[in-house]
């Protein structure tokens, strides 16, 4: 069943993950917030005034700041890690491995500012945390697409039974799906209607430009099927084989390097499957992205672009003469829309 | 998961009530006993396996049987009491140590020591809370250990709980920065429940310490940390017995037990070869026959 969606330019929220994690832990005693100095950054700001006793600072020590989450979560507390994706998997990868993933400990990891949206350039890109989070046994990873699927992520993870990493956007998050979206951690969710030529598999920052994507081939006569991805271990495998059975080619769009990734999960899906579709992943593919301490410059140059997804379709189908132009929606001030 | 060995564990039990009862001075023949004999099952153990860590195992089985011993409110009947004081062995490549030091507490049978780095033993190179008990972290990847120990610490503090908190660094260890951080932590929330033992035995795996990466003067670096520094000669029973006794006042306690490493066999002490170097059987003997004087 198709999602009701609102349509670009999106309206935006401010923190609705700090607020709902709030919300959490006023039911919930076991909930402890650990922060790596990026507080308002991460929207914990908000958790710190309501529970300073429940409230961490680790200090810039990443490595550091796993170990104590992992002791706290031996005890029965729920930790919630904040920094942002970057240092939350590069640097204590080996503690987040040992301390916590091993003994399967219920930590919750949030990584702020995913893929090419850091304003920091390479060294405050989280481009590879998927692709690392993913290769760690025991752990489920998120990325989830907007404020509606943000605001239940506390709520969603909480109780999992062993360590969670969630990408999360920072800043002005868009409001996408209608208010009655469920985020579910065992699905994957068709959100335009089925059996589209195309399947389009697309996580977190990347649904925005494949529903434009969609929109553009729709109306040049090649239906595409969007399904969102919001948790890309483990991979909602029976939906991803059933759209792309139903499809005669297969996209996937995410916010992150082609390596590791959504990509590379649906395509071992749909190997395994023997399903022999042709693919094209559209991420970043090999490089490190500079240039720009703008995210939609970055979009743009580095293929992430609703353009790009729109092309990859087009070749994935091989079909002549030149694809369709995307037009992307302008946002005003308070709006956001994808490049 | 290994489980407790009922007959072990009542005599610990008595041996905990005697020692608690001495003072150091009377409980340190005693333990220095306790020490040879988990010396020489570790040899054996070790022997046997044809893999282990003996040099580091020597230099810190005396810190961990006092520990045990006299000192930290554990069980090894109820391995999982809340209120038990948790110790982290940081320096998770002397799980032989470790071991051998549980299965004398009564944590599981001594037997048990026979299926060491076997396959499928729950005894394996570095230990695994999951399958031994009395293992409180999983350790092996060195600085690991000490972040979690504070998170502990920490833990008591929020649920306040008046458990002690004792993690044993190696000295080579603290060549990885993550301690670093973990004593900055620990010192600014004033975490007095927690000790960190230095197993100073100035050797790691390939040279010094001092010509690898030099610690001195460590006992500067921890107390410009926030810590209180207590110095121990690291074989001496009743000076660990007295240092570890005393909870910190306000601070996190550091004691730095100045050790040798292959302490007790006279071809290993000090050799840098025999961090994990496995003994032939003709030094088996000969150790053994030191370890028993």
């Amino acid at each position: 069943m198709p999602e009701r969606l609102n349509q670009p330019p999106y309206p935006t929220v401010l923190k609705p993950y700090g607020q709902s994690l709030v919300e959490l832990a006023r039911e919930r005693a076991d909930v402890v917030c650990f922060t790596g100095d990026l507080t308002r950054q991460c929207e914990v700001d908000l958790f710190a005034a309501a529970f300073p006793e429940r409230f961490i600072h680790a200090g810039m020590a990443e490595a550091n700041m796993m170990g104590l989450a992992a002791a706290l979560a031996r005890d029965g507390f729920i930790p919630f890690v904040h920094t942002f994706g970057v240092f939350a998997t590069r640097r204590p990868l080996d503690q987040i491995v040992n301390a916590i993933a091993f003994p399967n400990l219920k930590v919750r990891i949030l990584g702020f500012m995913p893929g090419v949206s850091s304003p920091g350039g390479p060294s405050h890109q989280a481009v590879d945390d998927v692709a690392l989070m993913r290769a760690v046994p025991n752990l489920t990873v998120l990325d989830v697409a907007d404020a509606v699927e943000a605001r239940q992520v506390p709520a969603a993870i909480v109780d999992v039974d062993g360590p969670v990493y969630v990408r999360l956007k920072r800043g002005e998050i868009p409001v996408i799906f209608g208010g009655d979206h469920r985020l579910r951690l065992d699905r994957a969710t068709p959100v335009t209607p089925e059996g589209g030529d195309v399947a389009l598999f697309a996580s977190g920052m990347m649904l925005a430009p494949a529903l434009a994507a969609a929109e553009v081939l729709g109306a040049a006569g090649l239906p595409v099927s969007v399904v969102n991805v919001p948790v890309i271990k483990p991979l909602d495998v029976a939906t991803v084989t059933s759209a792309a059975a139903r499809a005669r080619a297969v996209v996937t769009a995410e916010n992150h390097l082609v390596t590791g990734g959504l990509g590379s999960a649906v395509a071992e899906a749909i190997a395994e499957a023997g399903l022999g579709r042709r693919l094209r992943r559209v991420g970043l593919r090999d490089t490190f992205a500079e240039g720009a301490r703008t995210g939609p410059y970055l979009f743009a140059k580095y293929g992430l672009s609703t353009q790009a997804v729109v092309d990859a379709a087009w070749s994935a189908l091989g079909r002549a003469g030149r694809p369709p132009a995307a037009r992307p929606a302008q946002a005003d001030d308070g709006e956001y829309a994808p490049v | 998961m290994l489980s407790v060995n009922h007959e072990e564990a009542l005599r610990f039990r008595g041996t905990r009530a005697r020692l608690t009862g001495l003072s150091p001075g009377q409980a340190a023949p005693l333990l220095r006993e306790m020490a040879q004999q988990v010396r020489r099952d570790d040899l054996r153990m070790i022997h046997r396996a044809r893999l282990g860590h003996v040099g580091g195992d020597f230099s810190v089985i005396d810190i961990l049987v006092t520990l045990y011993a006299a000192v930290l409110n554990v069980d090894p009947a109820e391995p999982l009491a809340a209120q038990r004081d948790r110790l982290v062995l940081s320096k998770g490549h002397t799980a032989g140590a470790l071991y051998v030091t549980l299965a004398h507490s009564g944590f599981f049978p001594r037997r048990e020591l026979d299926t060491f780095a076997a396959p499928l033993s729950p005894l394996n190179g570095h230990p695994n809370r999951t399958k031994v008990p009395g293992v409180e972290t999983n350790t092996g990847p060195l600085g690991h250990g000490f972040p979690v120990a504070v998170g502990i610490a920490l833990s008591a503090r929020l649920q306040r709980v008046p458990r002690r908190t004792f993690v044993v660094l190696g000295d080579g260890e603290l060549q990885e920065g993550s301690n670093w951080e973990a004593a900055m932590t620990a010192a600014h929330y004033g975490l007095s429940s927690l000790c960190a033992v230095v197993d100073r035995n100035r050797l790691q795996q390939g040279a010094g310490t001092e010509e690898t990466k030099r610690l001195e003067p460590l006992a500067d670096k921890w107390a410009s940390f926030g810590w209180e520094v207590r110095e121990v000669d690291g074989h001496d029973h009743a000076r660990l017995l007295e240092v570890f006794r005393r909870p910190g006042a306000g601070r996190p306690v550091c004691v730095i037990a100045h050790t040798v490493k292959g302490k007790g066999v006279s071809f290993m002490e000090g050799r840098v070869e025999w961090h994990h170097k496995v003994p032939s059987d003709e030094q088996v003997e000969l150790a053994l026959r030191e370890l028993s004087r």
